[in-house]
């Protein structure tokens, strides 16, 4: 079964600027798909439309079948579990530490207490941070704290993540840190969508790339291609 | 350096052995968990997640706390003020009413004999519960007791006080204390129905006004749990977004705040239970010289047991109240999703 689909999508906002354009394509479950563009083509609408922050004006957008224009109510917070987030300014909670925000998709799930710590320290191994779980998100540098996201998106197993831009405010080792991070998630069951106008990183990772422009598809490269 | 420089990428990890492990762990665990004890359990973590949630926000800005539950705890107690003060005035006049005789002054040459004989006559009437008769040697020496006046009654050269028929009517008494005024050994008949009527009147007048003022100050406290919720909920609205973002539903984001205004309601409760304490030991001495001179064993009640509990409930209650609509007006306004 396809993971998401997007069927000739079509996003305009109240002030009349269409965002996306009559967009079609599919991701395949345990795919890394890399979504580029200059800024204003459309890729965070795009996540936003997959996240359930937006709906389309037309189309339809297909996560396992399942029509994401038609949920609603509780249905739409079950559905965002399925889906880990990683934004491009990480939005940690402040207050509270690594372990409490690593473990916060969880307790949003109702997952045993129990359950919790191992599955949160095993999250905050996969992403290096293991020896700082009681530490605060001000008390880690830029990248530790984006780790930190990556771990609270991942860390309910969520069929699919998508991030925005998750490397935009790292210094470009860090950046192919992180992207190394995201390319060994598939591996683990996570399909993975990464929006990023980072053209030469996106090339180095050698992934399937979706190209936008004015919020139309210029191109839908696969890996292969790349790869060769 | 910019990517472009970047060493070659590494391969994709392959899922390594410790990882395996790791995984293994938790799926075991996972599969411990599972079943009602366990979903009951997970009910019961975020139930105790939201408690704690709330009661570190209020340990986190206590003045305000403090501030919020004294405005609260004020609105609650002035309106269960008068009710008390009415209960008691009720139960106080209830008991004068208990000996509201008509009281008839005979004239003062009548004998006791006579004063006597016409009790018995009245005894036997329908209408009559009792009667008691005061000799004036009697009426003087309560008079000795209830007033400073002992060595101006010295100086009297005799008693001047009249035989005095205490009559207990069986009804209203109104048309006994008529009839009574037409004996001829009467001088004066007093009748207590009429400031009794009045009193009656003044009590109703009184309850509703506490019911009007328990409204209003009921809305008030209402509005103010609802606008401490509101700019709680105002300070953490990102946060708020994140959890929705997570996948939290509008009860998973409620919860702690309705927990926030059931606390602030229940504290508030209790402290209005405490200042009507301290307010009744204040006026109990004064109010036990007043009542002295009506003669009665009169002490000040306060709301009782169930009274204290159903207050308390009833805070409890208009907190939760306030912090749900708060949080229902937020989570409309500010859903992240489909507008």
């Amino acid at each position: 079964m396809t993971l998401l689909r997007f069927d000739a999508v079509s996003k305009r906002y109240a002030g009349g600027h269409e965002a996306l354009s009559d967009v079609s394509f599919a991701v395949e479950p345990g795919e890394m798909l890399f979504v580029t563009g200059h800024s204003g083509a459309g890729k965070s609408t795009l996540l936003r439309l997959i996240h359930l922050a937006e709906q389309p004006s037309r189309g339809t957008v297909l996560m396992e079948d399942r029509n994401l224009a038609k949920l609603r109510g509780r249905k739409v917070a079950l559905q965002r579990r399925r889906v880990g987030v990683v934004f491009q300014d990480h939005r940690l909670l402040l207050d509270r530490s690594v372990y409490e925000n690593v473990a916060m998709p969880l307790v949003i799930a109702g997952v045993p207490r129990a359950e919790i710590g191992p599955r949160v320290r095993r999250g905050l191994e996969k992403v290096g941070l293991a020896d700082r779980e009681r530490a605060k998100p001000r008390e880690l540098s830029t990248g530790e704290q984006q780790r930190v996201g990556i771990a609270r998106a991942v860390v309910a197993q969520p069929p699919l993540l998508i991030a925005d831009e998750p490397t935009g405010n790292l210094d470009p080792t860090l950046a192919v840190d992180i992207m190394d991070l995201f390319a060994s998630l598939p591996a683990l069951g996570t399909t993975v969508i990464v929006a990023s106008h980072d053209l030469m990183l996106v090339k180095r990772m050698r992934k399937r790339v979706l190209v936008l422009d004015h919020g139309r598809v210029l191109d839908d490269i696969p890996a292969t291609e790349l790869a060769s | 350096m910019s990517a472009t420089e970047a060493p070659a990428p590494k391969p994709a990890p392959r899922v390594d052995p410790a990882t395996l492990e790791s995984a293994k762990k938790v799926a075991a665990v996972r599969r411990r968990n599972r079943g009602p004890f366990a979903r009951l359990r997970s009910w019961l973590d975020l139930h105790f997640y939201s408690l704690v949630s709330s009661l570190g926000r209020m340990a986190q800005r206590p003045a305000a706390t403090t501030m919020t539950i004294g405005v609260m705890a004020i609105a609650l107690a002035l309106p269960l003020a008068l009710w008390l003060a009415l209960a008691n005035v009720q139960r106080f006049s209830g008991t004068v009413s208990a000996s509201r005789q008509i009281t008839v002054f005979l004239h003062q040459d009548t004998g006791l004999d006579r004063a006597n004989a016409l009790a018995t006559q009245l005894r036997a009437r329908h209408d009559v519960a009792n009667v008691i008769v005061r000799t004036p040697d009697e009426g003087l020496a309560e008079f000795r007791k209830m007033s400073d006046l002992a060595p101006s009654l010295d100086a009297l050269e005799g008693n001047p006080l009249p035989p005095v028929l205490l009559v207990d009517p069986a009804d209203d008494g109104a048309a006994l204390a008529a009839s009574l005024q037409a004996m001829p050994e009467a001088e004066i008949v007093q009748h207590d129905a009429v400031w009794r009527d009045r009193l009656s009147a003044w009590l109703a007048f009184g309850a509703r006004i506490a019911w009007v003022l328990a409204v209003l100050l009921g809305a008030g406290a209402l509005l103010v749990v609802g606008n401490t919720v509101r700019l709680d909920i105002q300070s953490r609205s990102d946060e708020i977004g994140v959890l929705q973002f997570l996948g939290a539903t509008d009860g998973f984001v409620r919860r702690p705040f309705l927990y926030l205004g059931a606390i602030y309601g229940l504290a508030a409760g209790g402290l209005a239970l405490g200042l009507l304490a301290l307010a009744g030991v204040a006026l109990q001495p004064s109010l036990a010289r007043l009542v002295t001179s009506y003669g009665g064993g009169f002490a000040l009640q306060g709301p009782g047991l169930v009274g204290a509990l159903a207050l308390l409930g009833g805070a409890l209650l208009l907190g939760w109240l306030g912090a749900w609509l708060a949080t229902g007006h937020h989570l409309r306004r500010n859903r992240p999703t489909r507008d």
